[in-house]
């Protein structure tokens, strides 16, 4: 049982009052999440105290740093349930898939080889196939969703998978807060002899993520939205996928030796670990394990799944107001796209920020999403682990009011 | 001294101080938005004439009346940015196109709605509100 209280008293920011006086009710954390006291510590303790760069010198303070950044390497990639040599510091997930493409997919397709992906994907997870196709000549196929249910239609999966190399699906859905059924897409694409990687960004966060227990070639994960600080993640795979990649970013770090003639590089994780890293970053995403790790991450989601059924079920029965995805689904984020008839999504967003209710508005880089649903736009309430009913109550009632008068 | 918008406009800025708090704003500018004195109909919304922006679809066709004189047709799916839109043709339409070109926002921070200022890239308002601008100058050159 969680003491949602207690939690909440560890996000400063949670105690804000906004510009216009009223107190900020965040519900973007599909977006971003908040940071504990304890991340924001772990950082400042780190320029304050022993800032340096790392694996670069001899002295104290570099000691310190390559120790913090390789202490917090152990402790995520163990929060994974992977080896730290087979995960690779990126700048979150984006760049993680980014890697997959340059690193792996560039040296091991060819074309004609066939990409799976799915209509639900982040733009991060289909810009890149696309630009390599333009380049090797792949062909990239999208599985769709099925319209009534939001949940990606599985029979479609399998014939796309005739052929495939490479399937790229998202855990779960930024959007519609949908649940995919990785487990069963792993095993599907390991039987038809394709790699799999699994875009986490919106999983992490929600429940108890393991590598070696997934069983996927590549797993893109990202620390801002699961309590970390921006611009960290990480990119993890096995030891046998990292042997078939090739560099993506080169110069400083990676490298083993450089010449006038040319240079070797480093093998494993440090290939892919390019100039000086995001160290403060790394202690901070670790510092964010850290504090995650008091809570089992069933409890998260199961808390997360209640505000968010009574989030759903509430907000249909407001008049002119529709759901895509099915928030009451057990699997389901928590993440709540809505559209209201009349009130377009940008303006419904305004002033639902007027009540302090932070939400997203947009296509929330899933354009090809938008277009299988047949809007331009929604608006998305998602919550996490500090939310609580009392917020989604004067949100609801916000949201009524808002209805009432601008319809 | 003379205040960085047109006079004629001040009675509308006026309107807009006197709400009692943000809602109302927002509810009289989704009034303006259905005065909107001259209107972009949605069959004439093109590509060329879209300002591009995450949020929401906005189209600007800016021109010069019979008399040399600055013309605005706006359209916008959000409400707020057709409201805010509405009052700047109140300000530009009928003003020569130099005029027009100095204009600022100012009035819409004056009329308590500071946010539609944000430098956030998806804003809608001020991404058409620098359009205007920018066609006002170059009508001004030709």
């Amino acid at each position: 049982m969680l003491d949602i209280e207690a939690i909440r008293s560890d996000f400063p920011i949670l105690g804000r009052v906004l510009p216009n006086g009223k107190k900020l009710v965040y519900f973007d954390n599909a977006a971003t999440s908040q940071k504990p006291q304890c991340v924001i510590d772990a950082m400042s303790n780190f320029y304050e105290n022993y800032n340096s760069n790392a694996h670069r010198a001899n002295h104290t303070l570099a000691d310190e740093a390559s120790s913090a950044l390789e202490n917090a390497r152990n402790k995520i990639s163990g929060f994974f349930g992977a080896e730290p040599e087979n995960m690779i510091y990126t700048s979150g997930a984006t760049e993680a898939i980014n890697l997959v493409s340059y690193g792996w997919a560039k040296n091991n397709l060819n074309s004609g080889d066939v990409i799976v992906i799915t209509e639900m994907e982040h733009h991060a997870d289909i810009v890149p196939w696309q630009e390599l196709s333009k380049e090797k000549g792949v062909e990239v196929r999208y599985v769709p969703i099925n319209n009534d249910t939001f949940e990606l239609d599985m029979q479609a999966f399998q014939i796309a998978l005739e052929g495939a190399k490479l399937v790229c699906v998202t855990h779960t859905s930024n959007v519609l807060g949908v649940r995919n059924p990785v487990e069963e897409i792993i095993k599907m694409a390991k039987n038809n002899g394709c790699k799999v990687l699994i875009d986490c960004a919106q999983g992490a966060p929600h429940e108890k993520i393991n590598f070696e227990k997934l069983g996927a070639d590549f797993l893109a994960i990202s620390a801002h939205k699961m309590a970390g600080p921006t611009g960290i993640g990480c990119l993890l795979t096995s030891k046998e996928r990292i042997q078939e990649m090739g560099p993506f970013m080169t110069g400083g770090s990676m490298i083993e030796t450089v010449t006038t003639d040319g240079s070797t590089f480093k093998d494993g994780h440090a290939m892919f670990e390019t100039g000086t890293p995001r160290i403060a970053e790394a202690i901070g995403w670790g510092a964010a394990v850290e504090w995650l790790e008091q809570f089992k991450m069933e409890d998260i989601h199961n808390h997360v799944h209640q505000i968010a059924s009574y989030a759903g079920s509430e907000m249909k029965k407001i008049p002119g107001i529709k759901i895509f995805g099915d928030p009451t689904n057990k699997d389901s984020s928590g993440a709540v796209s809505f559209l209201h008839e009349t009130i377009q999504s940008q303006d419904l967003a305004l002033l639902l920020d007027q009540g302090g209710y932070a939400v997203r508005t947009g296509h929330h880089c899933a354009q090809p999403l938008m277009d299988a649903l047949g809007v331009p736009s929604t608006n998305r309430a998602s919550f996490w682990i500090y939310n609580t009913k009392e917020e989604v109550e004067g949100f609801i009632d916000h949201l009524k009011y808002i209805c009432e008068r601008f319809a | 001294m003379s205040l960085p918008w047109p006079e004629h406009l001040d009675d509308i800025v006026e309107e807009f101080k006197e709400c009692f708090d943000s809602m109302e704003r927002y509810e009289l500018l989704f009034e303006y938005a259905r005065k909107n004195p001259r209107p972009l109909p949605e069959e004439e919304w093109t590509e060329g004439n879209q300002i591009l922006g995450c949020q929401s679809r906005a189209h600007v066709v800016c021109s010069l009346n019979e008399d040399g004189l600055f013309i605005l047709r706006s359209g916008a799916d959000a409400q707020i940015v057709q409201g805010l839109m509405s009052i700047t043709a109140i300000a530009v339409n009928g003003q020569k196109p130099d005029v027009v070109s100095k204009l600022t926002p100012a009035y819409v921070e004056e009329m308590g709605l500071k946010a539609a200022l944000s430098p956030n890239r998806a804003n809608g308002f001020l991404n058409m509100f620098n359009r205007v601008i920018k066609e006002a100058e170059i009508l001004s050159e030709s």
